[in-house]
């Protein structure tokens, strides 16, 4: 009962959020100089020719009916058609949605799988050469700017070793599965093609590597201070001084305790890894939403641009939706307030 | 302290991991297979139907998918401006010009297997002009095209257009197959975006947006068969990793990389950096309608403030040369007795003193359309403030600043060109004639009735000489009033492995692959 009062709640604001964001990305770019007509026209165009695409793109109707337009688009699916690509801004975003949040969700995967261990023993051997080890690289992780860390990586892995592939999602060479999900590794496995399923994970390690990095710091820094703080409760005294071992008592009972506020963190982690997926992208000719966001702005394709944000606005608040649900599925005290 | 053993199940999956990362280390070296080209671009395509595209991004596509009615000619390996015959096999033209009729080349197919005749270029010119974008203005207005009988079809023209034959050979006058027109219910624009139908040596096979693009021979074709296999673009955006992948020899062809990549790419094991004149140039445009650029001597000053040799020297590298007046070289057409600017401080200062506009402050225009612009922008900036001229540089979005040129709202700004058919009409009737004020062409915004008069002469005259005549005396008005900054014309330049065979560089058809007539 709690849970679906708390959905219906958020599934107002998030249509709130819809209309507000689209208002004013609607508004950003129709006011912002530049003409899409003389875009789409090219470099050469006589006036005429300018008008008359203006006019098919209903470019010369007042701004409220354009946007009326616009608005009664996204309600059924429509994004409107991409002036650079000139197909619909849903067709595109549904081909490179898919690899951007593959590639988010195995960064966020490794950054966990990593920072956690990492900021756990950080905490438990507070200010020894773990620890510092610990904050030199978190420090590193949050500073490296991730073009140059994917170049170096490429350089590595791809140049010196010859171990990884240089870019791409898979080999150019391999039948991709066909799309059931448009994650490339899901897709694999479906189809049981397992010359598909390593393509794609030889392809991934860089790139979420590199995109990962920045957000390991931040999940170890995290992990770290929380653990710290419980660690010092009372009740983990009184565990110990009941005889559990030192291991159990940090696993069993303070890491638990210590990973609630850290779901925050990866959740407003994932919504960070869609947005800096961009530069990661470009360097690994990932085929994601972030070069074609890149692309789409410097031609000041506005369609493009709203949907993409109207797009992420919305998963933001999804994936904000998810971390209370998991509150309340952690922790009894969130789910009695409510 | 308590210690953190690695169970076996951990350690299991780290050798799982391990092994996945280091098989088929092999494949990631791996050589491009004999029969592929594959080319790295920094882009993916946008739209390949030919009347509708304005980008050589897209046109290496398109340019090997389809065959126009003319091609430009190839000499010794070497590519020429001129054209001749593709899928026309004869041409005449009428006596008063204006009338041309072509007789096509018998067994041209498309890769439907369906004939190249007389109606499918009727209907492939209908839909230029029904589309009417941007390709559709290397023709002029009002032509009517006629099928006289299958294999001959004709071109009535409104009036006469001297670069008529030059402009067929164009990416836009390429000849669709008219079943495109059952695909899709807009004339096949819709199928045409991502699709092809051509009678060229390939066609599509698959196109993994922001990924590959393949090309395969097309079955039908009329001519030889290629020796390449499959045409491969793969979308890299960032250049170092494109120069690496060519390094690797993953890929055979690596366009767009920056000086410094080519620099160190230079006598690398495997590697040929090739280099070739280009029609392409980088000119400042000087907005001649506003205070103090109204004026041709402030004009003559800047033009003598510049410093072009620090400016080839110091952003190509040296791979280029400074332009002499608005038709670059190796175009005809070009006369070199007219001024060429160099820097001369003294005389600068002395033509602004006479025009009275020591101190004036100009807008200057750049975007990153292009990565000399900030450069040729900076130092443009210290160059005339040594004059006493003051730059305010404005960095836009390139399409904003588009607009700017269209209304006429700026002073400076730095502009490339390349021409789209061989005619020296490219560099002057669309920089000079005071119709095309502004996006069209004339981006200065020069306006000269005399200039106008021999423009338009020019353009209806078929006879060569006489044009190079009129041409000439327009360049004398154009460089003496200083219409532009003339910087310079850019080497092009292009990363390859060197097993690489049978390329050859057309100027007119830059990032456009001969692939049926390569081999590696």
């Amino acid at each position: 009962m709690q849970y679906l009062n708390v959905i219906r709640k958020r599934l107002l604001f998030l249509a709130l959020v819809v209309i507000g964001v689209s208002m004013i990305t609607f508004a950003i770019s129709h006011l912002i100089p530049g003409d899409p007509a003389m875009l789409v026209a090219g470099d050469r165009a006589t006036p005429e020719i300018v008008e008359r695409i203006r006019e098919d793109m209903g470019l010369n109707k007042p701004l409220p009916e354009q946007y009326w337009i616009y608005l009664k688009g996204i309600v059924s699916g429509d994004l409107g058609t991409s002036l650079r690509t000139r197909r619909p801004v849903t067709e595109d975003l549904k081909l490179y949605f898919p690899a951007t949040l593959e590639l988010a969700f195995v960064a966020l995967v490794l950054a966990t799988a990593v920072g956690v261990p990492l900021g756990v023993a950080s905490a438990v051997w507070r200010d020894k050469p773990i620890d510092h080890l610990v904050r030199a690289l978190a420090v590193t992780g949050i500073s490296t700017p991730a073009f140059w860390l994917g170049l170096l990586l490429i350089v590595l892995f791809y140049g010196d070793l010859g171990l990884l592939p240089g870019g791409g999602r898979i080999d150019p060479d391999i039948t991709r599965p066909p799309t059931v999900t448009g994650f490339l590794l899901i897709d694999a496995l479906l189809a049981g093609d397992l010359t598909a399923f390593t393509s794609a994970v030889r392809h991934i390690i860089l790139p979420a590597l590199t995109l990962g990095f920045v957000h390991l710091g931040v999940v170890a820094r995290q992990i770290r201070s929380a653990m710290m703080e419980e660690l010092q409760q009372d009740y983990v005294r009184t565990a110990r001084a009941n005889g559990l071992s030192r291991r159990n008592v940090i696993f069993r009972e303070a890491l638990p305790n210590a990973l609630i506020p850290s779901v925050t963190v990866l959740g407003l982690a994932l919504g960070d890894l869609l947005y800096g997926a961009v530069l990661t992208e470009t360097v690994f000719a990932w085929p994601g939403m972030g070069a074609y966001v890149v692309n789409s702005i410097q031609a000041l394709d506005f369609p493009a641009v709203m949907g993409f944000t109207v797009v992420v606005s919305f998963a933001y608040v999804l994936v904000n939706l998810a971390v209370d649900l998991l509150y309340m599925v952690i922790d009894p005290r969130i789910r009695s307030v409510n | 302290m308590i210690k953190l053993r690695f169970s076996r199940r951990v350690f299991l999956a780290g050798a799982t991991a391990l092994s996945v990362l280091t098989c088929g280390s092999t494949a990631a070296l791996a050589a491009a297979p004999a029969d592929t080209i594959v080319i790295a671009k920094p882009a993916d395509p946008q739209s390949l139907d030919p009347a509708v595209t304005m980008d050589n991004n897209d046109w290496t596509i398109t340019y090997p998918v389809y065959q126009r009615l003319m091609k430009y000619e190839t000499e010794d390996g070497k590519g020429l401006t001129s054209v001749t015959g593709d899928l026309a096999e004869s041409w005449e033209a009428s006596e008063d010009g204006l009338t041309w009729t072509f007789k096509l080349r018998d067994g041209q197919k498309f890769d439907d297997g369906s004939a190249v005749d007389a109606e499918a270029v009727k209907f492939s010119f209908d839909r230029l002009f029904r589309i009417g974008q941007g390709p559709s203005e290397a023709l002029p207005g009002g032509v009517e095209v006629t099928v006289v009988d299958p294999m001959t079809v004709s071109f009535k023209l409104s009036e006469t257009y001297a670069p008529f034959l030059y402009a067929l050979a164009n990416n836009g006058a390429a000849i669709v197959n008219p079943k495109v027109a059952e695909q899709s219910d807009d004339d096949g624009k819709a199928y045409l975006a991502s699709n092809t139908a051509g009678s060229g040596a390939y066609r599509l096979a698959s196109w993994e947006r922001g990924q590959t693009v393949t090309l395969e021979p097309n079955p039908h074709y009329g001519g030889d068969k290629p020796a390449i296999d499959k045409m491969r673009i793969i979308i890299i955006g960032e250049a170092s990793a494109r120069r690496l992948q060519l390094e690797a020899g993953d890929v055979d062809i690596a366009e767009a990389l920056p000086e410094d990549q080519l620099e160190a790419l230079e006598g690398k094991d495997g590697i040929a950096v090739q280099n070739y004149p280009s029609l392409r140039v980088t000119y400042l445009y000087m907005n001649n309608q506003k205070a103090p650029l109204d004026n041709p001597d402030v004009r003559r000053a800047i033009s003598y403030a510049v410093d072009y040799e620090g400016l080839i020297a110091g952003i190509l590298n040296g791979n280029g040369k400074q332009m002499h007046g608005p038709i670059p070289d190796g175009m005809w057409g070009r006369d070199e007795s007219v001024i060429q600017y160099s820097r001369d401080i003294d005389k600068a200062k002395e033509l602004l003193a006479n025009a009275d506009a020591e101190g004036a402050e100009i807008t200057f225009l750049y975007s990153d359309a292009d990565p000399n612009w900030e450069p040729i922008a900076i130092a443009t900036q210290a160059n005339l403030a040594e004059i006493g001229l003051n730059l305010k540089l404005e960095k836009l979005a390139n399409a904003t600043m588009r607009e700017r040129f269209d209304t006429g709202d700026f002073g400076m700004a730095t502009g490339n060109w390349t021409p789209d058919f061989a005619d020296p009409y490219m560099f002057t009737s669309y920089w000079f004639d005071s119709d095309r004020h502004g996006l069209a062409g004339n981006r200065s915004w020069y306006t000269n009735a005399q200039v106008d008069e021999l423009l338009r002469e020019a353009a209806l005259s078929s006879d060569q000489a006489e044009r190079e005549k009129l041409y000439a005396e327009v360049q004398k008005f154009v460089t003496d009033e200083a219409a532009y900054v003339y910087l310079f014309q850019k080497d092009y330049r292009i990363a390859m492995r060197d097993n690489v065979e049978g390329f050859v560089f057309n100027p007119m058809l830059l990032d456009i692959y001969n692939i049926a007539g390569m081999s590696k």
